[in-house]
């Protein structure tokens, strides 16, 4: 009985030949709705800050310089490439890429950011519609991050402590 | 009505103890209760009524109602009815009766929750520090509200030792783990073992704690969860991510589109299908047998492709957001998953025609690790390692949730409770995950992926839901809360159950049996640990073997 199932498995390994990939000699192509990296197109861009409010890693950080500049920075250091970013810009400014083998000793290499030129309404910078579901629910307008020591701040703190956060990444470059 | 006789049931006996009641729907009970009489009504329900116990939660509800709240889950699987049994505790003196001698799996959640909560379970047998790290300060609790997300306590001990349990008289100590080539996450058991046989074990975990709780209730909102909550696990991940939205949508009553249920179920089932080749690889790789664990994987290979064309990765599919999910099936996916699936069927049938009638490995697995149905009652083991000890459970069918009321399915069951039992529970599963993939598609409708969400979430609304992970029934509960994000979110993955059995399912076995006995209920422990509040960068791990060697020399120079 066992005999003819070793023969049984043998069968099977025999049908398979082999498959082994010759990765990374060659990668095999992704599929068209690969999540890579997310690559920020400054100039769709309308500094909404959708992206940043969605973010499950709060890896997009959001700055205004004065009325006219905005700076969006994506750190990339933690991103899970989920793409709610590319979900929710109402400018189809995201795009998440078929880039896997980000892999790198200078996490500064996959920093993204994006000085943006805002039009002057004050208020709202160019608003941006938001056509779908959970409208109520986000941040929207103006935000306030330390983008010099690379961390979100929580809406409900009015002012920025000196010392870095505790859980703040120190990655050597 | 079923919730209603049963809330009548518990009326009638325990009258005045009752405080209110909640009757969502026909599938959900909220029993609030004096917490004097949360033991009797527990008992009740438990023994009397015969419902197995879930999970406990410990609350800090006192930014709401000045109190603390502390839960108990329980399901009647026949009646399809998830039942929570709630009580108020003051806030001075957050204390409350174990429950534990009645329901032995509630050990560990009431352990936590005075971890986690700092609500004391009186009369608790065992009340070693289950989730914090040793060197955490007495009386802290960091899953209390009052306590930041980023706290770093002070007067964290470095030095402090754990205590290991006295072994029994005449019984060697062997360590197995943290780190161990059968062990792919850290645990570790301290195992006491006379000559050859195992005669008990102490289990030490919780090493891989990242905090995803707090978090939540701190940090993330509504729709930031879902993709936090798929990375409590690697393999089951997208279990975690429909159970937390389907939790979330019970408690604001909020029904996701016909055809967003559709494409929850099938990837459910993908990930099914994935997560059963790839155990059944495991499991022969355990036991010694490469060759099937190499087949088996490349068996699996194609469901990741297929899963990566859907969802755009391999794994973490992302795929719920609150109200629906957030990627669609497309007819040329559909035809492609239907190729994959009829080779994917026929390749397992050749495998399970050969190792069903294998010698080698079934004398590896048949009477081993044995889980009765007693253990399986008392503990509140789920998942293949209940089925295969003949208890007919599977939330697919008992608590249907997605497209499961939709679909024909056999919920599969064995009798030897013993490890090659969940062998064949989880390679005739495959087939089942097959059939219902190929129902979804042929009935799946047409329509919008996601209910637009007009209006804020309501605050304070309890939802729970059960959803049956590959491993076992993985259940979340979550009361919704202000700032647009929960007020408590408790995941209790199935492991989290199914670990606690470990030790007396090695007991009077060979030392040789002991990883396969582990490794056949699956173990994930990065599920198991899922929340603490310190984070490994601190270096906690790091930390530890540089004590464990410290002590290790002190002990040689003594």
């Amino acid at each position: 009985m066992s005999v003819l199932s070793k023969l049984k498995e043998a069968v099977i390994c025999l049908r398979a030949g082999r498959v082994t990939l010759p990765y990374p000699a060659t990668a095999r192509p992704v599929p068209e709705k690969f999540r890579g990296r997310p690559i920020f197109d400054a100039a769709k861009c309308i500094g909404c800050a959708g992206c940043a409010s969605n973010c499950p890693s709060r890896e997009i950080l959001v700055v205004d310089l004065c009325q006219e500049i905005r700076i969006l920075q994506y750190l990339g250091r933690r991103c899970t490439y989920c793409g709610r970013c590319a979900d929710v810009c109402p400018e189809k400014a995201i795009t998440m890429s078929h880039e896997f083998e980000t892999a790198t000793n200078c996490i500064g290499d996959i920093r993204q950011r994006l000085d943006l030129f805002m039009s002057t309404c004050q208020r709202c910078g160019r608003c941006f519609k938001e056509p779908s579901h959970l409208e109520q629910l986000k941040q929207k307008g103006y935000r306030f991050d330390d983008v010099q020591n690379e961390r979100w701040v929580l809406r409900s703190q009015a002012y920025l402590t000196s010392e870095a956060a505790v859980d703040d990444m120190k990655i050597e470059i | 009505m079923i919730a209603r006789e049963r809330l009548n049931q518990l009326k009638e006996k325990f009258g005045p103890a009752i405080q209110r009641a909640d009757l969502p729907g026909d599938s959900r009970l909220f029993v609030f209760v004096e917490p004097s009489a949360l033991k009797a009504i527990c008992q009740h329900i438990f023994r009397d009524l015969d419902a197995r116990y879930v999970t406990s939660i410990g609350l800090d509800d006192r930014p709401c109602s000045g109190k603390f709240l502390v839960a108990h889950d329980f399901a009647f699987d026949r009646d399809h009815l998830l039942c929570s049994v709630l009580a108020y505790l003051p806030a001075d003196n957050p204390k409350v009766d174990s429950i534990s001698d009645v329901v032995p799996g509630a050990s560990w959640a009431e352990r936590e929750m005075r971890d986690l909560v700092g609500i004391e379970p009186v009369g608790h047998r065992y009340l070693k520090r289950l989730v914090l790290p040793d060197g955490w300060p007495d009386g802290m609790h960091p899953l209390r509200k009052d306590v930041p997300w980023n706290h770093v306590p002070a007067g964290y001990d470095e030095e402090r030792e754990f205590t290991f349990d006295e072994p029994p008289e005449g019984c060697m100590v062997v360590p197995f783990g943290p780190f161990h080539p059968t062990l792919d996450e850290p645990a570790h058991f301290r195992l006491y073992v006379e000559g050859e046989m195992v005669r008990g074990c102490e289990y030490r975990g919780f090493m891989v704690h990242r905090g995803i709780e707090k978090l939540a209730e701190s940090v993330l909102t509504y729709n930031d969860i879902p993709m936090m909550a798929e990375r409590i696990c690697g393999i089951c991940g997208c279990v975690h991510n429909v159970t937390y939205a389907q939790a979330v949508e019970t408690a604001v009553a909020l029904r996701a589109p016909p055809r967003a249920e559709y494409i929850r179920t099938i990837m459910l089932e993908i990930e099914r299908l994935h997560s059963h080749l790839l155990w059944v690889g495991l499991a022969c790789h355990i036991v010694g047998f490469d060759t099937l664990f190499m087949q088996s994987w490349r068996i699996r290979e194609p469901i990741m492709w297929i899963a990566e064309k859907i969802s755009g990765n391999r794994k973490t599919y992302a795929l719920c957001v609150i109200g629906g999910v957030r990627w669609d099936i497309t007819p040329e996916v559909r035809a492609e998953l239907r190729q994959v699936l009829d080779k994917l069927e026929a390749e397992w049938r050749a495998v399970v025609a050969a190792v069903s009638k294998d010698k080698n490995i079934q004398k590896r697995t048949r009477g081993v690790g044995v889980a009765d149905m007693t253990l399986v009652k008392n503990i509140g083991l789920i998942g293949p390692v209940a089925r295969a000890a003949g208890a007919d459970i599977d939330c697919r069918r008992d608590h249907p949730y997605a497209a499961y009321d939709r679909v024909d399915f056999d919920v599969i069951t064995e009798f030897g409770c013993d490890v090659w039992s969940r062998v064949v529970v989880r390679m005739k599963e495959v087939f089942e995950a097959i059939r219902i993939i190929r129902q979804c598609l042929e009935k799946m409708e047409d329509g919008p992926l996601q209910v637009p969400i007009k209006d804020e979430l309501p605050v304070g609304r309890i939802g729970v839901s059960s959803v049956e992970a590959p491993r076992g029934e993985s259940h979340h509960f979550v009361i919704t809360g202000e700032n647009n994000r929960p007020h408590r979110w408790r995941v209790r993955a199935p492991t989290y159950q199914n670990l606690q059995a470990v030790p007396m399912m090695i007991k009077d076995q060979q030392l040789a049996d002991m990883t396969i006995s582990l490794g056949s209920i699956d173990p994930c422990f990065s599920c198991t640990d899922r929340m603490e509040t310190i984070d490994l960068k601190s270096g906690v791990t790091k930390v530890w073997s540089q004590q464990e060697l410290e002590s290790m020399t002190r002990r040689g120079k003594a």
